[in-house]
């Protein structure tokens, strides 16, 4: 294993798995770093990477694993992505690219400024950039809830 | 811990039972819960192994544009993603471990071509985990040999 990568991958299925990594690297700069196929050219693995972290690419192996787009929109799972800088220009990038913006760049209670965002096969992303720092008793005074384990 | 640039908000319609599950089948510890006064997870956070995900309950709203966060078990055991989590050491047990809480156990532990030795189970509510732990160091060749499937490193060659 690769030492930059986590320890977690997390798998995203998708109808069209080579559109989705073609989509990524647009909307969000994940880099393909591996891709599986077998003797049909059909997708059998891939793996992208955005920053410490690997996201797998993959198609729908089975009943048990559907795009949003074959659910109505549902999903089981949402993915999040930190970044560092310009949260922004991130969500003018990803908007150019196609995905749909849910919720606009906002600053959040806990001190992060996110936007939501949906791609064209129907998968959540939430984004967000630390912008500054909130006590857990300022957090708590703010939003009404209870907090534990916040440092 | 920083935050991994990726990680996965996983939906259950019980989230604080699924926490407490997912400490004791897998061994995740709960880093921050955040709570309603209702005593709903409004958010929360665990760790395993360098690992962080978020777990969070079913819900939808115009803020989601006609989508909605289910459970498996609200979609007849489907998934729109699954995880898969590299250890460095003891997947039998921790397999052992996983069966023991009440995991389904669909992928008993066992090598596989590319090197690793993997494990899959399937919690309570339907979502799906791989374990997995590399064994031996396979070369791009090898694995190809070993399986007929043509290994790319970028996207230009297809």
């Amino acid at each position: 294993m690769a030492d930059w990568r986590g320890s977690l991958m997390s798998a995203v299925v998708y109808r069209d798995p080579k559109a989705a990594l073609k989509f990524l690297e647009a909307a969000f700069g994940f880099e393909l770093f591996m891709l599986i196929e077998d003797d049909k050219g059909n997708l059998a693995h891939s793996e992208m990477r955005l920053g410490d972290s690997a996201l797998m690419v993959g198609y729908e192996w089975s009943d048990e694993y559907k795009s949003p787009a074959s659910l109505g929109g549902k999903v089981t799972q949402s993915i999040h992505i930190q970044i560092d800088s310009d949260v922004d220009a991130h969500c003018a990038r990803a908007r150019a690219a196609g995905m749909e913006i849910l919720m606009e760049p906002a600053d959040q209670f806990y001190g992060a400024r996110t936007y939501r965002c949906r791609d064209p096969e129907g998968h959540i992303w939430t984004v967000a950039q630390d912008v500054k720092a909130v006590t857990r008793e300022e957090a708590e005074a703010a939003s009404g809830l209870k907090i534990t384990g916040w440092v | 811990m920083s935050r991994p640039a990726v990680t996965p908000c996983v939906f259950y319609r019980d989230p604080i039972a699924a926490m407490k599950w997912l400490e004791a089948a897998f061994g995740f510890e709960t880093a921050v819960l955040i709570t309603d006064p209702q005593g709903n997870v409004a958010y929360s956070e665990m760790n395993f192994l360098g690992s962080q995900i978020s777990v969070g309950g079913e819900w939808t709203g115009p803020q989601l544009g006609g989508a909605a966060m289910k459970s498996p078990a609200s979609l007849g055991g489907v998934g729109t993603q699954f995880l898969r989590i590299a250890m460095p050491k003891g997947l039998d047990a921790h397999c052992a471990q996983a069966r023991a809480a009440g995991a389904r156990i669909t992928e008993e532990p066992s090598d596989q071509f590319y090197g690793d030795r993997t494990y899959r189970a399937v919690d309570p509510e339907g979502h799906v985990w791989n374990f997995s732990q590399t064994v031996r160091v396979v070369s791009g060749e090898e694995a190809h040999l070993a399986a007929g499937l043509t290994v790319h490193t970028a996207l230009d060659e297809v």
